[in-house]
């Protein structure tokens, strides 16, 4: 089957045939980068770096309800993610692509995450090849990952100058492929080993690197090392590295009441990095200070996740340097705990 | 422009003393322009000190962010100072905290930096982007000048400024024990001219600029982390028991996180903007804390952060006070 | 597959106050509101469910019976802060919510044949009746039980009047404690881990397990090492602030391992290498 393109001219044609679906695209609010839902293509906003929070939110959101439920009655009314219908995200990085992919690991766990895994069949994810890296702080490579990575997407759009090459990568591809028939045309021959050269130099164009090999079985090893405290001297115990982060999933679970007793429990991000995360309601905090919980945060990205799932949860995207307000780096942190 | 040794020798000294168990100042950051805080413990650390444009956070917050943690049992708490280095800006957070009896002016060194205005780091990233070798910033003849790559580029200083340096008043630390430069005189005000525009829009305009602002807000609370003001150490909008802000984030809540906060500084803020620089979402918070901060000048002609012996304005109650009851 | 997160009704048959106090500490005997839930409920002693009320939230306590103890689950929960304080206010007829059997188990088949002593402070002793109840209703099936318990006061001793009853059955020995002299009180006044030393269980072919306070743990695992257990031997329960309860959310894990899945039941072996333990 030949590989198809979609010549730039038709974008707004196909962004119109695919806003039948729920269409998620980057757009612009002021001047950030957010992923939302479009319904006129005019919004899209595809000649961009990257977005600052992830389109993890999409399939795993900041905010949902589990169940509702009534105060004073038994029956507890099951969040159905179905009603949310077919989800078209496009334009998405490979990073944030290969997140979904990571996490899915977790979600699928012995127990099944039915709102997890639910929205992430549902959703169909368009990727955007990065020709140039989005970002200095771009370490894909580094963690598996790449430039041009396949992993997590159905489909991945190639920036080749008047057109994008579209190469489909798994049945939902396909299928979203046929949607756009109309839109897409073949491919010249010689397009997929052209891509194929511009990943390599994409992939040149990445300035910043770390060797991981060896990294999780050291970490352990490392626990009572002082330079925990050095790394997390300077940190705000906000929650931007870890919301900003496509790989970082953990929630909080909340009941909420109305006055009229209906009620919901819902799900929220949180971050390991807020001093109640771990409080007990006794009061005791077996992470009291910023040094455990950098400690925690680090050991669980790049030690404790691949104990279990073989893959590093971090996919180099470089929020988290980008945005920091107090310059803790990543990159920094393991180069030390590779000199340590 | 300080002189980068004299900043070196001083901040040696001040650790070497048997008083002082840390010095915070800034260094070099990990990429580009940035420039990050330091912790220094001894002497031989001080060598990666640094001052210039590039360092715009105010480092006053880490005196009330460090954790106080329960001493061992047979050890005696540590009740060394903390030397801190600050800007104008910075300083008047230290009064502040001084002003509502956070610590007590014994208990901090204050190494205080005259200060000629920081960049806007945004902008610098804008307009030279892709920078990753450490590049430095200075401000040379009423310019900026931008060593990096190899090259050296000059930009006006308006062009690169800080918007809070272009309004600022407090270039001078107000509270110190060294300063480690000339005294910078006041270069400018505060004409408030866009928070007039602001105040005279319809209540649906206004309502609806920030609703698409508190939109983007993802609750990460780094404005109210890095806020030197806000160190209750059981925030009010942490509290499950009971919920006063719920966890969800939705418009609703996230109105009432950043009103709640703003209501909280009233009186305090001391208008540093570092709530603003840090948030992710590019929310114009300085926004709300100015206009806080032109009302309550009106109101009561009252400026925080200028005077440790003043009494906190919304915490202190006076016989002549309008009101008939303290609430 | 049930959806995880979604809980089964129970209703209260009975609810009692074990200890007194700001920290009191309530037994609540359920059932399911749904027979047919039992069909469906697998659980082996060490258990844990998530116990809650919708509009409060739900918190995870260990299932304090057996399965050995048909129609109706146990829980024992001190009240401490929002959820647990609510709970408190429930008496018999009314109901909560309940997610489970959540986490791993005591591994009571491999203990088959062995000598089990378990080493309870406080709550501690709730995650250990299970255990207790389990061997005494296959009491061919284990060799010597033996029971060490003790509190702040004699009013702390939970399950008073089944620690009676263990005294006078004969299928096991019990030595209980209070911390501080006490008039009338008979028994032993100390720590439980001068107490252990006083027992003095011997290793060979035994299995220890403990639960109560961590600096009880702490001195019970280093006595138990003088008495010449392995690390193998000795088992115990953790707990940490949970949410999800199935290994989703994140912020139960003690170094690599979740408390609420690859635990709440560990062994020593399993955590004298892990620092975070024992936090």
């Amino acid at each position: 089957m030949a590989v198809k393109k979609l010549s730039k001219e038709k974008i707004g044609e196909a962004l119109k045939e695919l806003s039948k679906f729920r269409l998620i695209a980057p757009a612009r609010s002021d001047e950030v980068v957010i992923f939302k839902e479009i319904a006129d293509p005019e919004e899209a906003y595809l000649d961009y770096g990257n977005s600052t929070v992830p389109p993890k939110k999409v399939v795993f959101p900041q905010t949902e309800t589990l169940f509702r439920f009534m105060v004073g009655n038994p029956e507890l009314e099951e969040k159905n993610v179905e009603e949310e219908g077919t989800t078209v995200i496009f334009g998405l990085r490979p990073c944030d692509a290969r997140a979904m992919a990571i996490v899915e690991k977790l979600f699928s766990w012995d127990y099944d995450d039915p709102y997890f895994l639910k929205r992430r069949e549902l959703t169909t994810l368009v990727g955007m090849a990065c020709v140039e890296p989005p970002s200095v702080n771009c370490f894909c490579p580094s963690v598996g990952g790449g430039p041009f990575g396949k992993e997590g997407l159905d489909l991945l759009l190639t920036d080749m100058g008047d057109y994008y090459l579209v190469q489909s990568l798994t049945d939902k591809g396909k299928k979203l492929e046929e949607t756009l028939a109309s839109q897409l045309e073949d491919a010249a021959g010689g397009d997929e080993k052209k891509a194929e050269g511009m990943a390599a130099e994409a992939e040149g164009k990445i300035r910043r690197s770390i060797k991981t090999e060896g990294i999780p079985e050291k970490l352990p090893g490392l626990w009572e090392n002082d330079l925990w405290k050095k790394v997390s001297a300077a940190c705000l115990g906000c929650g931007i590295c870890t919301f900003l982060c496509p790989t970082c999933h953990c929630f909080d679970i909340q009941d909420e009441v109305e006055e009229l007793g209906d009620g919901r429990r819902c799900r929220m991000w949180d971050s390991c990095m807020f001093s109640e995360y771990s409080l007990h309601a006794s009061g005791h905090n077996p992470r009291p200070t910023r040094r455990e919980r950098t400690r925690n945060r680090i050991s669980h990205k790049y030690s404790y996740y691949p104990s279990r799932f073989d893959v590093i949860a971090c996919v180099g995207c470089g929020r988290c340097i980008n945005l920091c307000p107090v310059n803790i780096d990543i990159l920094d942190i393991l180069e030390q705990v590779v000199d340590a | 422009m300080v002189d980068i040794n004299k900043l070196r020798e001083i901040a040696a000294e001040v650790i070497s003393r048997d008083d002082v168990r840390e010095l915070i100042g800034y260094r070099p950051g990990t990429y580009g322009f940035r420039a990050r805080p330091a912790f220094v413990t001894g002497p031989e650390e001080v060598d990666r000190l640094i001052f210039t444009p590039a360092c715009v956070n105010n480092l006053a917050t880490y005196i009330t962010l460090e954790e106080k943690l329960p001493v061992p049992r047979g050890q005696e708490p540590d009740t060394r100072k903390v030397a801190v280095m600050v800007k104008g800006c910075d300083s008047r957070a230290l009064v502040q905290q001084m002003e509502e009896k956070a610590y007590g002016r014994d208990q901090v060194v204050v190494l205080g930096i005259p200060c000629t205005g920081v960049v806007d780091m945004a902008r610098v990233e804008a307009r030279f982007p892709g920078v990753l070798e450490l590049g430095e910033i200075a401000l040379e003849g009423g310019k900026f000048v931008l060593s990096f790559d190899g090259k050296v580029e000059e930009v006006p200083k308006d062009e690169l400024l800080a918007d809070k340096c272009a309004r600022c008043r407090y270039p001078t630390p107000l509270v110190y024990d060294q300063l480690l430069d000339d005294e910078v005189a006041r270069f400018a005000d505060d004409d408030y001219s866009d928070i007039e525009a602001l105040e005279k829009r319809s209540m649906e305009d206004k309502w609806g600029y920030w609703e698409e602002k508190f939109s983007r807000c993802i609750r990460c609370y780094s404005c109210r982390n890095v806020c030197p003001m806000c160190y209750c150490e059981d925030c009010v909008l942490d509290r499950i028991n009971p919920t006063w802000m719920r966890r969800s984030v939705d418009i609703s809540e996230n109105t009432a996180f950043h009103i709640a906060r703003a209501y909280h500084l009233a009186g305090r803020c001391i208008q540093c903007g570092e709530c603003q620089r840090v948030c992710p979402a590019k929310i114009p918070l300085m926004e709300l804390n100015r206009k806080f901060y032109k009302d309550v000048g009106e109101l009561y002609d009252y400026e925080p952060g200028t005077n440790v012996e003043a009494a906190p304005l919304l915490a202190t109650f006076s016989v002549e006070d309008r009101e008939d009851f303290i609430l | 597959m049930k959806n995880p997160y979604i809980p089964y009704q129970v209703n209260i048959l009975e609810a009692w106050y074990e200890t007194p106090g700001d920290r009191c500490i309530k037994t609540f005997k359920v059932t399911f509101a749904d027979e047919k839930v039992w069909d469906t409920w697998k659980q082996l002693p060490g258990q844990c469910a998530m116990v809650g009320i919708p509009g409060v939230g739900e918190s995870m306590f260990c299932i304090s019976s057996s399965p050995t103890e048909e129609g109706y689950l146990r829980f024992s929960i001190m009240k401490m802060g929002k959820n647990t304080t609510a709970l408190h206010e429930l008496e018999a007829g009314d109901s909560f919510y309940v997610r489970g059997p959540l986490g791993n188990s005591f591994p009571v088949e491999e203990w088959k044949g062995k000598n089990v002593f378990t080493i309870g402070g406080g709550i501690g002793q709730a995650p250990l009746r299970p255990v207790v109840e389990y061997i005494r209703a296959n009491r061919g099936d284990f060799g010597e039980l033996e029971l060490i318990y003790g509190a702040r006061t004699s009013e702390d001793h939970c399950f008073k009047a089944e620690f009676e009853e263990i005294a006078q059955c004969g299928e096991c020995e019990c030595h209980l404690a209070i911390d501080v002299e006490e008039e009338k009180w008979p028994h032993f006044v100390g720590f439980v881990p001068t107490l252990l030393m006083e027992v003095a269980p011997s290793p060979e072919n035994a299995i220890a397990v403990t639960c109560g306070p961590p600096i009880m743990i702490k001195f019970v695992l280093q006595n138990l090492e003088k008495l010449g257990f392995a690390p193998d031997q000795v088992y115990t329960t953790l707990e940490n602030r949970m949410k999800c309860g199935i290994g989703k959310c994140g912020r139960c894990n003690v170094g690599h391992l979740y408390v609420c899945k690859d635990g709440p039941v560990f062994s020593y072996a399993q955590l004298k290498d892990i620092p975070e333990a024992f936090a």
